[in-house]
C-alpha cells in the first residue's frame, strides 16, 4: 500500500470513504461498461440507506421493526404523487417524502412505543401490511395495483441527472447524507443513550433519560430516511407499484443487518451491498441463484452470528478511525 | 481480536462469497444474434416462466432448424426478474448494455414489465411482452409491444356471449392488479352497455386462496352468472369452493383460465364453466397441432394459454428478425415489428396496430364439458 | 328462507370460523415452539409445507386412509422439526454466556438463520416439484358437501375443527400431565434453572420443536386438501397470521392463540361483508395493532419478564 492509513487524521480518512464513493466506485462501474452496473448500484445505494435507517432503530434502539418497507413505500408514493400531480421537482419531493413518512411513523409510533419486544415487532409488521393493502386498494388516490407511471427523472438546478450515472450520484449523495446521520447519531451520547435503552429501558429511565421520547425520535429520523430512500427509488425507477414494498421487501432489509452485524454501521452498509449485488452477481449459475443466497445467508448467520461486522468492532472502528470520539483517541463520542 | 482484524474477516467472507458468484458467469457465446427474455424463474410466480421458458425454447429450436436468419442462429439469453421490479429494472439495464442483444421479451405481470420498459423506452430497445395486459403498457414509449389481447376486447366479447345465453345478472370476482381492474372495468362497462346489470365486483389480494367469504357475499344477490377474472390456479379454487357453498349461478371466465390443468385441480366442479379464449389446442390447423404435440413430447406436459403466448411472442419477434436480417439493428427491428401484419401463431392471427402497437386477435368460445375442453360454434 | 340476511351472515360466519381454525392449526404448532426459545421460527410455514407434500405423496403413491396418512406426515413433520432444529437453532445456541444470551444480535441471528432455511426449503420445493399447483386426486379432497338448511359446511370445516379440539387437548394433557411437559414448561420459564435441575435442556428443546412441527405439518396437509391446493408456498400466508394470532393471545397462551386465530378468521370473513375484499386484511392487522395499544401483553398473556 502507498499511503499508510493509519497515519492519516480521521478527517482525511472521512473524505477518503467519499472519494471512494463518488470517485472510486463508479470508475470501476464504468470500466464494467455499460447501464447495469451503476443500476444495481442505485439500487444497492437505495437499499444502503434502508439498511442504515432500520439499522438506527432495530440495531441501536434495539427496537425490532418488520414493517420498514411500508415507510419506503409511504415516502416513494409521497414523492410520486408529488412529482406527478404537483409537478414538484426532485428537490421539493425529497424531503416532503422524508416529512410524511416521517409524520406516519410518529403517528404509528405514538401508541405504540410502550410495547416491548416482539410485541412492537408485530405491530411494526402489522402496520406495514396495512400500508401495503392501503397502496394497492385505494386506487382513487394511489391508482392502486395500476402503480404510477412516468415519474420525472431527476433534474437539479437544470443539471439533468435522468441517465444512470446521474441516478448512482444522486443515490450515493442520499446515502451518505443517511450514512452520516446514522454515524453522528449513533457513535454521540445520544447514541449510547438509544443503545441503554435497548439493554434496560427501566434502568436508563431511573438514570434520567425519557425512553419513550428517545425511542419516537429514533423512529421517526428512522422513518423519514426510508421516506427519502423511496423518494430515490421512484424518481430512479419512473415507475412504482405496490409490488415494491411488500413484507418480503421488508425481511430483506431486516436480513441485510442482521447479515452485517446487528447496531453497527458499516455493518449494515456492507450486507445492504452483499445482499443486492450478490444475486445480481449469481445471475450466472441460472435457477440456483436463490437457493445460493439462502444459503450464504445460512453460512454468514452460521459463522459470523454477531454479523460480518460486529457491534463492539464497528464501534471501535467508527471511534479509532473515524473521529468519532469527542476526546482524542480514547473518548465516548460526540456530546 | 482488534476490530480491524475482525473487518479483515468480514471483508475476506464477502469476497470469497462474491469470487464465488463471479467466478459461475459462463463464457460469453459466439456467433448467434441475441434476444434476451426477462421472466420469473424463481420465487412465487416461476411456474409462469418455467412454462415462457419451454415454449420458447421449442420455438427458437424449429426456427433456428429452419435456418435462422439467413443461416446466422439465434440464441435467446433468459433472466430471471423473480417478478419483482427492482430486479426487472437491473435486467433491463443489462439487457441494453449488451449492444448484441437486438430486442427483449418479458416480463409476465404488467408492473414489472412496465418497470423495465422505462429503461428499454430509453435506450431504444423493443420490448414485447407475452402477457402485460395493463392499459397503459404500451403508452409507456414507442418501444413497448404486447401479443396478448387487452380487456377492452375480450370484455365485450364475452358480455355479448352471456347476454345472448339469457343473463341478466352479473357478478364480477377479479385479481386486484392491474389486469384485473381492467379485466372487470371493461367487462362491467360492456354489460351495462348491452342492458344487463352487474349486483358486484369484488377484488381479492394476490395470494388469495379462500373465496368462500366472497362467494358467499355475492352469492346473496343471487346474480344469474358470474365472471371470474382470475388465473387457472385461484380459478380452480374459486370454482371448487363455489361449488361448496352451493353457488348456482352460470360461470363465465376470462380466457387465461384455459389450461388443461384447471380440469384436474379443479375436477368435476369446473364443469360448465364459459371462456373466451384464443388458444385452442384442438384446432386442426398445422402450426398449433405442431406446437402441442412438440411441448407434449418435450415436456411431457400439456400447453396452456401462457405458454401458447410466450411461443407466439418468440415467434412474433423472430418474424421481424428474419424480415431485417442478421445485419439489424435495434430500431430495424423495432420498425419491422411495428410492421407484424396477420402473424399465423398458435393463438390465432395477431397484427400490431402501427400506431397504438396493440394487437388484434380473433376470439373463440370454450366451455368444459364432462372434463373437456369444447369448442363452441 | 325466512330471513335471507341471517342466512347469509351466518355462513360468513362460518366462512370465518373456518378461516380462523386453519390459522389456529399452525398457530398451535408455532406457539408451543415460540414458547420454549423465545424465538420467532420463520421456518415454520415450511414445515406445514413440507408436510402437505409429504401427504399427498402418500396419497398419490399408496391411497391409505386419512388417519393414516396424517400420522405418517406427523412423523416426518417431526423429523423435518428435528432436523430444523439441529441446523438453524442448535449451533446459534453454542454461544451460552450472559453475553451472548442478552444480547439482541444474538436474538435475532436465530430469527434469521430459520429465515435462510426456509427460503432454500423453499426454492428447493419449487425445483423439485415445480412451483405450480400440485394436482390432488379428487377422492381425497375434504370438499364433500353437508348441508344445514340454507347453510353449508363440508368435512373438511368438521375434520380440521376435530384436528383443532385433538391438538388442543392433546398438547394441554402433554404440557401439564406428563414429565415431557413439565420440563418443556421449565426450559421454556428459565433455561438456565431448568439446567440447574438437572432437565437434560437440548433433549427437551429436540422434543418440543418435534411435537411442534408434527403439528404443523399435520395442518399443511389437512388445509392442503381442504382448500385443495398444494404449492411450494402455500407456507408463507398461514404462517404470517399464525405469528400474529400468536402474539395477539399473548405469546405464552396456547388457547389464546387459538382463540385469536379465530378471531382474525372471523373478523376478515365478516368484513368482506361490508368492505371490498380487498380491505379485509386491513381488518385484520388493525385488529392487531388495536388489540395490542389496549393490551401490550397480548389477549390472554400475563406478566411476562421484560425481555
Amino acid at each position: 500500500m502507498v499511503v499508510n492509513v493509519s497515519n492519516l487524521s480521521p478527517r482525511l480518512r472521512q473524505l477518503g470513504l467519499v472519494a471512494v464513493l463518488f470517485g472510486a466506485i463508479p470508475a470501476g462501474l464504468a470500466l464494467m461498461g455499460g447501464g447495469y452496473p451503476f443500476q444495481v448500484g442505485i439500487t444497492a445505494l437505495i437499499f444502503v440507506t434502508l439498511a442504515v435507517s432500520l439499522n438506527l432503530v432495530t440495531g441501536t434502539a434495539g427496537l425490532l421493526s418488520l414493517g420498514h418497507a411500508g415507510f419506503f413505500g409511504v415516502g416513494a408514493y409521497a414523492a410520486a404523487l408529488a412529482a406527478t400531480k404537483l409537478h414538484w421537482p426532485f428537490l421539493l419531493t425529497l424531503p416532503l417524502a422524508g416529512i410524511v413518512a416521517a409524520a406516519l411513523g410518529v403517528i404509528v409510533a405514538l401508541p405504540t412505543m410502550r410495547l416491548i419486544s416482539i410485541y412492537f415487532a408485530v405491530a411494526t409488521l402489522g402496520v406495514g401490511e396495512m400500508i401495503h393493502v392501503s397502496l394497492l386498494n385505494w386506487v382513487s388516490f394511489t391508482r392502486g395495483p395500476m402503480g404510477i407511471r412516468s415519474i420525472p427523472p431527476i433534474e437539479i438546478l437544470g443539471l439533468d441527472l435522468s441517465g444512470v450515472i446521474g441516478g448512482y450520484y444522486v443515490a450515493a449523495t442520499v446515502a451518505a447524507l443517511a450514512i452520516f446521520a446514522v454515524h453522528r447519531l449513533t457513535h454521540s451520547y445520544y447514541g449510547n443513550a438509544l443503545r441503554s435503552l435497548r439493554e434496560d429501558d427501566q434502568c436508563s429511565a431511573a438514570m434520567g433519560l425519557n425512553p419513550v421520547r428517545l425511542k419516537i425520535e429514533a423512529f421517526a429520523v428512522s422513518c423519514a430516511i426510508a421516506g427519502m430512500a423511496g423518494a430515490v427509488y421512484a424518481h430512479t425507477a419512473s415507475f412504482i407499484s405496490p409490488d415494491s414494498f411488500r413484507f418480503e421487501e421488508s425481511i430483506l432489509i431486516l436480513a441485510m443487518i442482521v447479515v452485517g452485524g446487528l447496531g453497527s454501521l458499516p455493518g449494515a452498509v456492507i450486507g445492504a451491498v452483499l445482499l443486492i449485488v450478490l444475486p445480481e452477481v449469481l445471475r450466472g449459475i441460472g435457477d440456483f441463484r436463490m437457493i445460493a443466497v439462502g444459503v450464504f445467508m445460512f453460512l454468514s448467520i452460521l459463522f459470523l452470528p454477531k454479523g460480518l461486522l460486529g457491534e463492539a468492532s464497528a464501534i471501535g472502528l467508527a471511534r479509532r478511525q473515524l473521529g468519532a470520539a469527542w476526546r482524542g483517541d480514547i473518548g465516548a463520542g460526540w456530546k | 481480536m482488534r476490530p480491524e482484524f475482525k473487518i479483515l474477516k468480514g471483508f475476506a467472507f464477502a469476497a470469497a462469497a462474491l469470487a464465488c458468484g463471479l467466478s459461475a458467469k459462463p463464457a460469453a457465446a459466439a456467433d448467434p444474434l441475441l434476444l434476451g427474455y426477462q421472466m420469473p424463474l424463481s420465487g412465487d410466480r416461476s411456474q409462469y416462466g418455467e412454462m415462457f421458458r419451454n415454449a420458447a425454447e421449442i420455438k427458437l429450436k424449429a426456427f433456428n432448424a429452419a435456418g435462422g436468419v439467413d443461416g446466422t442462429p439465434v440464441q435467446i439469453v433468459y433472466e430471471d426478474s423473480k417478478n419483482d421490479p427492482k430486479e426487472a429494472i437491473a435486467i433491463a439495464q443489462k439487457f441494453s448494455d449488451n449492444p448484441r442483444i437486438l430486442g427483449v421479451l418479458g416480463d409476465f405481470s404488467s408492473t414489472v414489465a412496465m418497470a423495465a420498459g422505462e429503461v428499454y423506452a430509453k435506450s431504444g430497445v423493443a420490448q414485447l411482452s407475452q402477457t402485460a395486459s395493463h392499459p397503459d403498457y404500451t403508452k409507456v414509449s414507442k418501444w413497448q409491444f404486447r401479443n396478448i389481447t387487452t380487456q377492452a376486447y375480450e370484455g365485450p366479447f364475452t358480455s355479448k356471449w352471456m347476454r345472448e345465453s339469457g343473463a341478466k345478472t352479473v357478478a364480477i370476482i377479479a385479481i386486484q392488479n392491474d389486469w384485473g381492474i381492467s379485466a372487470a372495468e371493461e367487462f362491467a362497462k360492456a354489460f351495462a352497455a348491452q342492458g344487463g346489470k352487474v349486483t358486484a365486483t369484488e377484488y381479492f389480494n394476490p395470494g388469495t386462496r379462500d373465496f368462500r367469504s366472497i362467494l358467499t357475499k355475492i352469492g346473496r344477490a343471487k346474480p344469474d352468472a358470474i365472471y371470474l377474472c382470475m388465473f387457472y390456479e385461484e380459478g380452480a379454487s374459486a370454482l371448487q369452493q363455489a361449488k361448496q357453498l352451493n353457488v348456482k349461478s352460470a360461470m363465465f371466465s376470462t380466457s387465461s383460465l384455459y389450461s388443461p390443468k384447471l380440469i384436474e385441480l379443479g375436477g368435476d366442479s369446473v364443469n360448465g364453466l364459459r371462456m373466451a379464449s384464443t388458444f385452442v389446442p384442438e384446432n386442426p390447423a398445422p402450426e398449433v397441432q405442431t406446437f402441442v404435440s412438440e411441448y407434449k413430447a418435450a415436456y411431457n406436459d400439456a400447453p396452456n394459454m401462457f405458454a401458447a403466448q410466450a411461443y407466439d411472442a418468440v415467434g412474433i419477434m423472430l418474424d421481424a428478425l428474419k424480415a431485417v436480417g442478421p445485419k439489424a439493428t435495434r430500431a430495424q427491428l423495432r420498425d419491422a415489428l411495428a410492421k407484424t401484419n396477420n402473424y399465423p401463431g398458435v393463438t390465432g392471427k395477431t397484427s400490431f396496430d402501427p400506431e397504438t402497437r396493440e394487437p388484434a386477435k380473433e376470439l373463440a368460445k370454450m366451455e368444459v364439458k364432462g372434463g373437456k375442453f369444447v369448442v363452441l360454434p | 328462507m325466512p330471513d335471507i340476511f341471517d342466512a347469509y351472515f351466518a355462513q360468513q360466519v362460518i366462512n370465518g370460523i373456518s378461516l380462523g381454525l386453519v390459522y389456529a392449526l399452525v398457530a398451535i404448532g408455532f406457539t408451543l415452539i415460540f414458547g420454549i426459545l423465545n424465538v420467532v421460527n420463520f421456518a415454520h410455514g415450511e414445515i406445514y409445507t413440507v408436510g402437505a407434500f409429504a401427504g399427498l405423496l402418500l396419497i398419490v403413491g399408496a391411497a391409505p386412509p386419512l388417519l393414516a396418512v396424517v400420522l405418517l406426515v406427523m412423523a416426518v413433520g417431526a423429523a423435518a422439526g428435528v432436523g430444523l432444529e439441529r441446523l438453524a437453532f442448535r449451533p446459534i445456541r453454542r454461544f451460552s454466556d450472559e453475553a451472548s444470551l442478552k444480547s439482541r444480535a444474538m436474538r435475532e441471528a436465530t430469527l434469521l438463520s430459520s429465515l435462510a432455511v426456509s427460503i432454500v426449503a423453499r426454492e428447493v420445493m419449487a425445483h423439485v416439484f415445480g412451483g405450480e399447483m400440485r394436482i390432488i386426486p379428487q377422492a381425497a379432497l375434504l370438499q364433500d358437501v353437508i348441508t344445514l338448511g340454507p347453510l353449508t359446511l363440508t368435512n373438511g370445516n368438521l375434520i380440521i375443527f376435530g384436528a383443532s379440539v385433538v391438538m388442543l387437548g392433546g398438547l394441554q394433557f402433554m404440557l401439564y400431565r406428563t414429565r415431557v411437559g413439565l420440563s418443556i414448561r421449565a426450559v421454556s420459564n428459565n433455561v438456565l434453572g431448568a439446567r440447574h435441575v438437572g432437565i437434560d435442556t437440548n433433549r427437551t428443546i429436540v422434543a418440543t420443536f418435534a411435537i411442534g412441527s408434527s403439528l404443523g405439518a399435520a395442518a399443511g396437509i389437512l388445509v392442503g386438501l381442504y382448500d385443495g391446493n398444494i404449492y411450494p408456498y402455500m407456507g408463507f400466508a398461514p404462517g404470517i397470521k399464525a405469528f400474529v394470532a400468536m402474539v395477539m393471545g399473548g405469546l405464552s397462551s396456547i388457547p389464546g392463540a387459538v382463540i385469536c386465530a379465530l378471531l382474525l378468521g372471523v373478523s376478515e370473513s365478516v368484513a368482506t361483508d361490508f368492505l371490498s375484499s380487498g380491505w379485509k386484511d386491513l381488518i385484520a392487522y388493525g385488529l392487531l395493532v388495536v388489540t395490542l395499544i389496549f393490551f401490550p401483553q397480548g389477549l390472554f398473556g400475563h406478566g411476562r419478564e421484560r425481555v
